[in-house]
């Protein structure tokens, strides 16, 4: 397993470490549903630097890497983010991306750990010059929860970064640091996502801890908060054997751009997809789980591809992969091998969250 | 170490008898491994149940695990403060932790049950 620059202090921690994508990762510090809380009240720090970032540089492989991705990349404005994802000609998802324009001729992608060595060479073969692979290089650190900007604030950063809306980005010099810092997250609540060297994070960790009442979070409350605002995770709800009309991605689609996977796509469009990612509830705190087959009656429905017991909403909540006839929000189901009763549902499952403070 | 005067599953239940009555819940080893818990489905008083039978659910934030009857038997009690608090589960997985209690039970099942030395082992061999 590799370790992350902040694994030592995760030990010290008394952190339960676990594989993630052959990343050495916390999945928790003190516990779940507490780290989970204080995301939703108060601040929580998030070590993630397994997750991949590649730099773009200069305008031919902006230009080309925008005619790869669903979104339109070239329309980014400096200082600013787009959701994104990169398909196969098939149309299915390889990873979904966030783009962030950090000056005319720049730009980072940030990319999931799993697909990353993928989403690397596709960009170097199809782009060439121009692109590269920061990942190894960098640490990043999440800062979520409703006191996140006073958290960075304290811990020194300036009032550009404090300034930021939502999917913004600047850069800022930090204890002599070259710091990315962009208002983004993966929680609903108010957040920050800051890159840097390797050698600067433990210094930027242990800051950002400093101020009263923020602390470690892991791999299992991000999993419960982002399911809670119903963000899929790439390689478990959304991936290359699905196709990104079915995971819910048509609002990123750039239509009128060129990307990868498009003909099929327009394929699939005009036909009409069979099967829909779609929230589904309990009435109850039990909760469906991945894998659990979904039934209508006596035929299976679909499947379950995360799932959870949701600490702020209180009831069971998760995403499935479901025949679209019964994907409607409020249609009854039943969930796994005893027949668990869910309902299909909205998403998000949590609106209350702080991110556009 | 693991309580000297319990029987156990390979399920990780326990079972002990007390006195005519035996009570069942699961043992510290799995409620660890569980983590928190935040729902208990438990049987229904009067049920007969038979020996490794799912009688209920121990649900936790990760994962959901069926509860298995260490022997047939009728139920005549379960431990309803768990609906309220599951945690409590984790906090005394031998005392108020306790999920259900049998009587009438077929003593014969009680023989295919691990002793506490054989558990032990049985836990050094799922760890290792």
């Amino acid at each position: 397993m590799r370790p992350t620059p902040l694994v030592d202090d995760h030990q010290e921690r008394g952190a339960r470490l676990v594989d993630f994508h052959g990343w050495q990762l916390p999945l928790q510090f003190d516990g779940i549903l507490a780290e989970h809380r204080r995301t939703r009240t108060h601040v929580s720090l998030f070590d993630c630097s397994h997750m991949g970032e590649i730099r773009l540089q200069g305008d031919p492989a902006l230009a080309c890497y925008g005619e790869l991705v669903i979104s339109d990349a070239t329309a980014i404005p400096v200082g600013r983010g787009r959701y994104g994802a990169l398909l196969n000609e098939a149309g299915g998802v390889v990873d979904d991306l966030i783009t962030t324009r950090l000056s005319d001729d720049e730009a980072w992608v940030v990319c999931n750990a799993g697909p990353k060595d993928e989403v690397v060479a596709t960009l170097r073969s199809v782009c060439g010059e121009g692109v590269e692979d920061l990942s190894d290089a960098l640490a990043k650190i999440d800062v979520q929860g409703p006191e996140a900007r006073a958290t960075l604030q304290a811990a020194g950063f300036g009032d550009e970064s404090a300034a930021l809306s939502v999917f913004g980005a600047c850069r800022e010099v930090w204890r002599g640091w070259d710091v990315v810092v962009t208002r983004m997250g993966y929680t609903g609540e108010l957040g920050y996502e800051l890159y840097l060297a390797n050698a600067g994070a433990v210094d930027l960790w242990r800051a950002l801890l400093a101020f009263p009442g923020a602390a470690p979070a892991g791999l299992g409350a991000r999993d419960t908060l982002r399911l809670e605002v119903g963000y899929p995770l790439s390689g478990q709800d959304i991936g290359p054997d699905c196709t990104a009309l079915e995971c819910g991605l048509d609002r990123f689609i750039a239509w009128e751009t060129p990307f990868r996977g498009k003909a099929a796509l327009e394929a699939q469009r005009a036909e009409g997809i069979r099967r829909k990612l779609t929230g589904i509830r309990t009435r109850d705190r039990r909760a469906p789980r991945p894998d659990y087959a979904i039934y209508n009656g006596d035929s299976v429905a679909g499947r379950v591809t995360s799932g959870a017991p949701g600490p702020t909403v209180g009831h069971g909540i998760g995403l499935a992969m479901l025949d679209v006839a019964v994907a409607d929000p409020g249609v009854q189901l039943e969930a796994g091998p005893k027949r668990i009763a869910i309902e299909t549902s909205t998403t998000p499952f949590y609106n209350e969250g702080s991110w556009k403070r | 170490m693991v309580p000297d005067d319990l029987l156990y599953t390979e399920d990780h239940e326990w079972i002990r008898d007390d006195g005519g009555e035996y009570v069942v819940g699961i043992t510290a080893w799995a409620s660890e491994q569980l983590g928190e818990l935040t729902f208990v489905e438990l049987p229904e008083t009067g049920m007969d149940v038979h020996q490794g039978e799912s009688v209920g659910t121990v649900e936790s934030v990760k994962a959901a695990s069926d509860v298995y009857s260490p022997v047939s038997g009728h139920i005549v009690e379960v431990n309803e403060t768990l609906e309220d608090d599951p945690g409590l589960l984790t906090k005394d997985p031998y005392g108020d932790g306790w999920l259900f209690k049998l009587d009438s039970i077929r003593v014969a099942d009680l023989k295919k049950l691990m002793k506490p030395d054989a558990y032990e082992r049985f836990l050094e061999e799922q760890t290792e």
